[in-house]
């Protein structure tokens, strides 16, 4: 998808920061941390290490324009993901090392976590327990966690596809009872 | 909407971006999703939604607060996971003294039956003469698992008062007749303090 002609194209931002404009810098900021910070929830799954994403891979974004070192000025979203994918395992590294030095000294001193849904919690567990029993099932082994979500169609001897099915048309009827019930 | 305003050309399906969330695609197909999410901030923008829907539903799936068959990876990843589990196990007609502490995060009650050749299966939970109060129909189970896994609802159990409490497990066919694969009685004793929220 490119941009249209209300805002600087991708590759306009490219070249006015090689041309050393601050406001291209902010703009491509302003592009580019949602983007990077959804990449990180989802890789890293947690609020604060994607938070800590988005800075890193802007700063060294940033330092690849004003060095002109983006070749060709039309893939800054796949520089910046290629970025993204970069600095992750890297800190892939860094945590392996880190879990190693927890497990020598103790998983006491990783703090809990405390990032909130923003749904109404109480709404959704009864729109949750108001679903018939095999979707229910699905939905709370797929969404414990990434290990019960892959095994879930193996436990309840289904398809992978049959679970997906299930999954999907659980999350439909979810957001209608959200939508409907007062 | 993309950056200049326009609509995604070739929007992401919804069911795609929860399984992208879940980590449940295929690399080639997870690098598609990525690239057309670092180009297209209106499939952004719904992969936030169905994030947040997803955060809610896994502190439900964490909570403990919901009745529901799940199965032994689940027993084992919430263990795992530093939850206090507090689990029973019973064969048919057996019976299981059991109670639940203020700090129990989780319970599983496992019931041992032949399930092999039951098209659908019910879980009836009957008073302790026998009259049914609850019933979960056609429950998930696998022919060869030798048994179901329960997870019951810790806000009913923390509430409940000391009572006799009957599970049976029930194959139904298709005209509604039933058969009992198993009855198991379960005396719960009520340890925490004060009194309780809701009568069995």
């Amino acid at each position: 998808m490119t941009v249209g002609s209300s805002e600087s194209s991708d590759a306009e931002l490219v070249q006015r920061i090689a041309d050393g404009d601050n406001d291209a810098e902010a703009e491509v900021c302003r592009r580019m941390a949602p983007r990077i910070r959804l990449y990180g929830l989802r890789h890293l799954r947690s609020a604060a290490a994607a938070d800590d994403l988005v800075q890193q891979v802007l700063l060294k974004t940033i330092e690849a324009l004003r060095a002109s070192r983006l070749r060709d000025p039309d893939k800054l979203s796949p520089f910046v993901l290629g970025t993204c994918r970069m600095t992750v395992i890297d800190q892939r590294r860094t945590a392996r090392r880190q879990e190693h030095l927890l497990g020598e000294f103790g998983g006491a001193l990783v703090p809990a976590s405390h990032e909130m849904p923003q749904l109404d919690g109480d709404r959704l567990a009864r729109c949750v327990q108001a679903l018939k029993e095999r979707d229910r099932t699905v939905v709370i082994m797929s969404f414990y966690d990434e290990k019960t979500a892959a095994e879930s169609s193996r436990a309840l001897g289904l398809s992978e596809a049959n679970v997906r099915v299930i999954r999907h048309r659980a999350i439909r009827q979810l957001r209608a009872c959200m939508e409907t019930v007062a | 909407m993309t950056p200049g305003g326009r609509a995604c050309p070739q929007p992401i399906d919804d069911a795609v971006l929860v399984d992208y969330w879940l980590a449940l695609l295929a690399d080639a197909e997870q690098d598609v999703v990525e690239e057309h999410l670092f180009a297209c901030d209106e499939c952004g923008d719904r992969l936030r939604q169905a994030v947040d829907l997803a955060e809610a539903l896994r502190g439900i799936a964490r909570s403990g607060m919901l009745q529901v068959v799940v199965d032994e990876v689940f027993v084992r990843q919430a263990a795992a996971s530093g939850r206090r589990v507090r689990q029973y196990e019973a064969g048919p007609g057996q019976t299981v003294h059991c109670t639940v502490s203020v700090d129990d995060d989780l319970l599983f009650a496992r019931l041992a039956a032949d399930l092999s050749g039951a098209a659908r299966v019910d879980l009836s939970w009957c008073d302790g003469r026998g009259v049914e109060r609850r019933r979960l129909a056609d429950i998930p189970v696998r022919g060869d698992a030798g048994g179901i896994v329960l997870q019951e609802s810790m806000a009913f159990l923390k509430g409940l008062p000391s009572a006799t409490m009957i599970a049976r497990l029930l194959a139904v066919d298709a005209e509604g007749a039933e058969r009992v694969l198993g009855e198991y009685t379960f005396e719960h004793t009520r340890t925490i303090p004060g009194p309780p929220a809701q009568e069995w």
